[in-house]
């Protein structure tokens, strides 16, 4: 497994036992930071998918997402801890197993042993963002959990070079993803409550 | 040049410029008649020039777009007229007559696509245009409805795709994104991806279907979103979810595996989950929303089964979807005149609102199965492939879950149509104008139990023979 790859699952991990929302968005920009190196360092950039796919994870993702929901977070004067999974025994057990059963998984399936280490990183994230949305109450959890899922799908995808990948999904997948920040940002305005304010109906 | 495109030229002008700021709702009405016109051409017409790389007009993309175009402008001119009457009403907003018509192009391509990713796509763009219309401003709740709309929709969408790409993996590891390519490709014996593939596609779609275990999104956001919203999603984007299922389904080994058993257990623990809730609510719109979970379920049982069931799903199906659009349409009208959706307040509909009250007692008809409606026959079929299947315990269970359902809701909704008001409201007597479009689906529904066109069961036939029919 390539330190990149090693680094990811650290930074998939630690943000779940460090309470602090500021953690949580260094985790998101990290994990887009790291799919935009892999994807760098395997294919550099010789077509315009490969450029598309560049902007999406290492400007998209790595980027905008954590600034934006920083912003919200910022000017909502939102409290500086917040658990993205319950801070007790069973959800750590939980999170370290679901990486266990990921890298279990990747062993077992049929794969070239390029893709394994990928794809066992990328079941990891997979379940633990399974993990972060099953156990969150409070939007903004809610939304990492959402974006950590969508890193997840983005490094499956990342796991296997495609030959021909067409330019126009590539926009679409981008264009997709913006809408859903934008969304995203405007719950997550609406939703959380400012400073001391009450907390509004879960969702 | 493919007969799809015709669909989508006049629509994708509409996005480009957007609706007028004076006539919005008129202007959705106007784009959704369009859309009808030219996919009745289509449907009946026979017109399929075959499939290229991205679009094809098969028998599934003309039998569906016939089913959610017509659903759509039902809705639509519900909405119109909503807007006409009160110009303070959600309906006469421009953002939302902008995003109904960039739902319309895209779910118009979920059908007509032959490419995995592009009716991906179209479907997540769907979502994502239909989530910002179920808050309304002076409903709280109802954002937080659609935020967990826009979480389970990415969460279901986010396993199909990955169920895409397992498939994508499967066989000598460069299988087609092309639908009908697929759907004539062999099946490999044991692939762990393909297997693990359909399961996640089953899983995947089946939340966007309302399908247990993730289900719990669909009878909050029925309840909180406005009713055209409501009958958009249960109506139109439903089968647009359904339409991707059954692509899926048409490759050949789809539900030899874990995916056929699972659409029975799903289908099965959905009805069952539904039933008891339709027991325990007091709110019109929450039962009807549990009503889809059931059908969802009987639906899934359908496709599980396959090849017998097939022409009685697709029946069932395309008369759940008029059924829903009718019924959600009719408690938006009680919605308004009595201020509530509590089931006790509201009673002797046939005398206060005799054309909603005629709606809404023949649509529950429709919706509990009985003849002559299109889903009679669709769910005597079904039975009938589970029996002779040799499924006896699901048999029982269906069996015993439909009761349940008939004698909950009949009980719950009759006492609306002819039982006595709590509430004391007073309205305009209705015009029958802004009804014929539920009586246009209404007609429909009555054929499809007695009488089908030649053209149209020609079209359901050769989709249940594309899904294992004989």
């Amino acid at each position: 497994m390539s330190t990149a790859l090693v680094v990811f699952v650290l930074v998939l991990l630690l943000p779940l036992f460090l309470a602090s929302w500021r953690v949580s968005l260094v985790g998101l920009a990290s994990q887009g930071a790291i799919m935009a190196w892999l994807a760098y360092d395997r294919d550099g950039v010789t077509t315009v998918a490969d450029g598309v796919r560049l902007v999406d994870l290492g400007l998209v993702r790595a980027v905008i997402v954590p600034a934006l929901l920083y912003r919200v977070m910022a000017t909502r004067r939102a409290d500086a801890r917040n658990d993205v999974i319950a801070p007790n025994l069973v959800s750590w057990a939980l999170a370290l197993t679901a990486v266990l059963v990921g890298f279990r998984f990747a062993a077992h399936m049929p794969l070239p042993d390029a893709e394994r280490p990928f794809v066992a990183a990328a079941a990891a994230a997979l379940l633990l963002a399974m993990l972060v949305l099953a156990s969150s109450e409070r939007v903004f959890s809610q939304v990492v959990g959402v974006f950590r899922f969508e890193n997840a799908l983005a490094l499956f995808e990342l796991s296997r070079p495609e030959p021909e990948a067409e330019p126009g999904f590539r926009v679409g997948l981008l264009v997709v993803l913006v809408v859903t920040i934008g969304l995203a940002r405007w719950y997550l305005r609406t939703l959380t409550p400012a400073g001391d304010a009450p907390a509004p109906e879960a969702p | 040049m493919n007969p799809a495109l015709w669909l989508l030229a006049p629509l994708a002008f509409l996005v480009l410029v957007g609706p007028g700021r004076r006539h919005n709702a008129i202007t959705l009405v106007a784009a959704a008649t369009v859309e009808v016109i030219v996919a009745t051409v289509i449907a009946i017409g026979g017109v399929d020039t075959g499939a290229d790389d991205l679009l094809t007009t098969d028998a599934t993309a003309r039998l569906f777009l016939l089913v959610i175009d017509w659903a759509f402008v039902g809705v639509v001119v519900y909405a119109w007229n909503r807007a006409r009457v009160d110009a303070t009403r959600p309906e006469a907003s421009a953002r939302r007559a902008y995003l109904g018509i960039v739902f319309l192009v895209a779910m118009n391509v979920v059908v007509i696509a032959n490419h995995m990713l592009l009716a991906w796509l179209a479907l997540e763009v769907t979502s994502l245009a239909a989530a910002p219309q179920i808050a309304q401003a002076s409903l709280p709740g109802s954002r937080g409805a659609s935020w967990r709309y826009l979480v389970f929709s990415i969460v279901g969408l986010g396993l199909a795709s990955l169920g895409f790409w397992c498939l994508g993996h499967g066989g000598d590891g460069h299988a087609s994104m092309r639908f009908d390519v697929l759907a004539h490709t062999a099946a490999a014996p044991d692939d762990p991806w393909r297997e693990l593939g359909f399961a996640l596609l089953v899983l995947g779609l089946g939340t966007k279907l309302g399908l247990a275990p993730m289900y719990s999104w669909l009878p909050e956001t029925y309840d909180e979103a406005p009713a055209a919203i409501t009958a958009l999603l249960a109506a139109v984007q439903f089968n647009g979810t359904l339409v991707l299922l059954v692509r899926v389904l048409q490759i050949p080994g789809a539900r030899d595996g874990v995916a056929g058993d699972a659409l029975l257990v799903l289908g099965l623990a959905s009805m069952a989950l539904s039933a008891g809730s339709i027991l325990a609510t007091r709110n019109i719109k929450r039962l009807v929303a549990y009503a889809s979970i059931n059908h969802a379920g009987v639906i899934a049982i359908g496709l599980g089964l396959g090849g017998e069931a097939a022409y009685g799903v697709l029946l069932y199906a395309v008369s759940n979807a008029f059924i829903k659009a009718i019924l959600f349409l009719s408690i938006g009208h009680i919605e308004a005149h009595y201020q509530t959706k509590q089931m006790r307040d509201v009673g002797g509909l046939i005398k206060d609102l005799p054309y909603t009250g005629l709606f809404l007692m023949v649509g529950t008809f429709a919706l509990l199965g009985f003849p002559p409606f299109g889903s009679f026959l669709g769910e005597l079929l079904i039975l009938s492939a589970l029996a002779a299947s040799g499924q006896m315990l699901v048999f029982a269970g269906f069996c015993a879950v439909i009761a349940t359902t008939f004698i909950a809701t009949g009980r719950s909704v009759f006492p609306m149509i002819w039982g006595e008001s709590r509430i004391k409201a007073t309205w305009h007597s209705q015009r029958l104008l802004p009804h014929l479009p539920k009586l246009v689906l209404l007609i429909a529904l009555v054929m499809m139990g007695l009488y089908l066109p030649a053209s149209v069961n020609t079209l359901f036939r050769e989709v249940a023979a594309s899904m294992g029919a004989r």
